[in-house]
């Protein structure tokens, strides 16, 4: 579905060259929930942006249902993320003059237009568990509420992939586990992603669990299971479980 | 429940989202708007005003019977004022003269006029009632002075009537058992003309031939008989040659030629100038106002940056980003211009309702007609509009070539 191969980016400051991201391979299939582990400022959201289309690389290839996105125009890259791509960011980024189902809404606007989408809306509304607040605006949600609405509108267009970029990390820990409980939901029904995190806790939740360092995906991916998984029982796992 | 988004109501929601920042940025707006209107309206009321005054001056000269100077001398100045009708005489000429009077140089207007007769009708006024006949469509003398414009041409049966003369608009009134609908009132001219009933020629001819209208003692009123030919000359010209000219164009003691004494063409001319000013004026405030809107278009845009990433990341592309951009601008704008349009509107109707603006101007304000505003509320829309579009093309095309990512995390940084 995603193959990163080589994957490269650096930014130049004054009179030398950051790697932001440094020769990275990376296979997602169908049905995975890949999680990328690392701490702050070690490239995972730049590798994110890489992925979506939403920052062109230096080098490599990132190729989407065999398509290298970096070779595409910027109106076909929107276009293909529009689809196939959808983006969950640790801010909710609600609109707060548009209410829950208007946000969920909102990409519709930049994808063929379905008269389902309504319907579509509230079943989303309904899986993520806000279904009720619908007519509400975002400045009367909890965090979490947010977030569901969030996620629901990342899913609105019928994504192949769901991006999630430190979903969780302005959340407190309850709020966070009902989070996870939700995107391990839909990677059950069939959802891909690819989440970042710098919460190590987070790790066994992923199919597949990479953790990066410096730009560089170190160390061998981990598999986990995580049925029954219980947030609070894995608080103690760290980055060396991994590595 | 609303279960579809548009584009509209995305816009909106843009509008909705800083109440405070757009209604600065539409008042602004507003405020160019009024400023555009405003200019435009009180100069359009002044030169009617004027212009009004000077078509009411009437005739720059009277075209009559020789004989009519004797009246002249014994009957006072009247003719110093504006030259609105002749005076009520029975001397009379052939209308075949006007042929030659209009083919003199300098000449641009000629409408004759014929005194019928002198009534005492209590129910019509106090004083005795003039009945004068002239021809509507060449006239320009008695027209200006009608209180409301005619809503169709003065027609076989209607009447004009002066501003003493009892009867409403569209109400009867006898003339020696022949009756006349009042199609039209005029203003107060401090003339004879206010105690004066005007018709068409061919009702005045018909008039005339009814028993005990005109006074047997005075010569029989036929057919082509006029009194007097009124004529206007060429702006600017100087009207002694003209007068000369005139008089040259006829055998010696046969007709008299009375000019007016003053003119208002170069009061008419100097307030003909004033529009160019006031566009003057107002491009220096949009020139003014126009940097303030960019900067206000370009903060916009910034703030939103993050918003404008996120869309970004759902799949706009950059031509919807700037559509947006472009359009929300385009709609503070018409929303501005309209209120300013608006307001403008309300006060200047408020103020001349009072009687301020009189005062404050000094002349007699004249609304200008409706199709007039329309078309200067129209021109400061667009102006305004189209300050709205430019002034928000460049932080259109800036969001639109804004990298998302970058976008998105600006705000982080």
């Amino acid at each position: 579905m995603i193959n990163v191969d080589g994957l490269t980016k650096t930014f130049r400051m004054d009179n030398y060259e950051i790697s932001a991201v440094d020769d990275v391979q990376l296979n997602v299939q169908p049905g995975e929930f890949i999680l990328i582990f690392g701490r702050s400022g070690c490239g995972k959201s730049t590798l994110l942006g890489m992925l979506a289309g939403l920052i062109r690389p230096t080098k490599g290839v990132v190729r989407v249902h065999g398509v290298d996105i970096a070779h595409l125009s910027d109106d076909d890259v929107s276009g293909l993320r529009a689809k196939e791509i959808g983006f969950v960011f640790q801010f909710s980024g609600l609109l707060s003059t548009l209410t829950v189902l208007e946000n969920v809404l909102l990409p519709t606007l930049f994808c063929t237009y379905s008269p389902s989408s309504g319907l579509r809306a509230l079943e989303l509304l309904e899986k993520v568990g806000v279904l009720d607040r619908a007519d509400a605006y975002p400045h009367t949600l909890s965090s979490g509420e947010m977030k569901r609405v969030a996620i629901a509108r990342a899913l609105i267009n019928g994504p192949a992939l769901l991006i999630a970029d430190e979903p969780t990390g302005d959340l407190d820990v309850d709020t966070e586990f009902e989070i996870m409980e939700l995107f391990r939901q839909l990677n059950h029904e069939g959802t891909t992603i690819v989440m970042v995190t710098h919460n190590p806790d987070l790790i066994p939740y992923g199919t597949q669990s990479y953790s990066m360092e410096r730009g560089k995906i170190v160390g061998k991916p981990k598999t986990s299971s995580c049925e029954n998984l219980d947030l609070k029982s894995v608080s103690h796992l760290t980055t060396r479980d991994l590595t | 429940m609303k279960k579809k988004m548009s584009f509209q109501s995305f816009i909106i929601a843009g509008i909705r989202n800083k109440p405070g920042r757009n209604l600065a940025t539409a008042f602004c707006f507003a405020f160019i708007a009024a400023n555009i209107f405003s200019g435009q309206y009180l100069i359009a009321g002044a030169v009617g005003s004027v212009n009004q005054g000077v078509s009411r001056m009437g005739a720059d000269f009277i075209v009559a019977p020789i004989e009519y100077t004797v009246l002249l001398r014994g009957s006072g100045p009247e003719n110093t004022f504006a030259i609105v009708k002749t005076l009520p005489t029975v001397w009379r000429m052939n209308n075949n003269r006007m042929d030659t009077i209009g083919n003199v140089q300098g000449v641009i207007g000629i409408s004759p006029q014929l005194y019928v007769a002198t009534i005492n009708a209590s129910e019509l006024s106090s004083l005795p009632v003039d009945i004068f006949g002239f021809d509507p469509e060449t006239d320009f003398t008695i027209q200006p002075w009608l209180r409301q414009p005619l809503k169709n041409p003065l027609s076989q049966g209607e009447v004009i009537v002066g501003h003493q003369i009892t009867g409403d608009i569209l109400s009867k009134v006898q003339v020696s058992n022949r009756s006349y609908t009042i199609a039209g009132r005029l203003d107060p001219t401090q003339s004879a003309a206010d105690t004066t009933i005007f018709m068409g020629l061919d009702d005045a001819y018909s008039l005339a031939q009814t028993e005990g209208v005109v006074p047997l003692s005075a010569p029989r009123i036929s057919r082509g008989d006029i009194n007097a030919v009124l004529v206007r000359i060429q702006p600017g010209e100087d009207p002694d040659p003209i007068g000369a000219r005139i008089r040259r164009s006829f055998p010696p003691s046969q007709v008299t030629v009375i000019g007016r004494h003053f003119t208002l063409d170069p009061i008419s001319q100097d307030i003909q100038g004033l529009p160019g000013l006031l566009k003057i004026i107002s491009l220096v405030i949009v020139v003014a106002t126009f940097p303030l809107i960019a900067l206000i278009a370009a903060m916009v845009t910034h703030e939103r940056q993050r918003e404008i990433g996120l869309i970004r990341s759902m799949g706009a592309k950059r031509n919807v980003i700037f559509s947006l951009v472009i359009v929300e601008s385009l709609f503070l704008a018409a929303i501005g211009g309209i209120a300013g349009v608006a307001a403008s509107l309300i006060a200047f109707l408020l103020l001349n309702t009072t009687g301020i603006l009189n005062s404050a101007l000094q002349v007699s304000f004249r609304q200008p007609a409706v199709a007039d505003t329309g078309y200067m509320a129209g021109i400061a829309l667009f102006v305004v509009i189209a300050i709205g579009g430019i002034a928000s093309l460049v932080p259109a095309y800036t969001s639109s070539r804004m990298n998302p990512y970058d976008a998105i995390r600006g705000e982080d940084r």
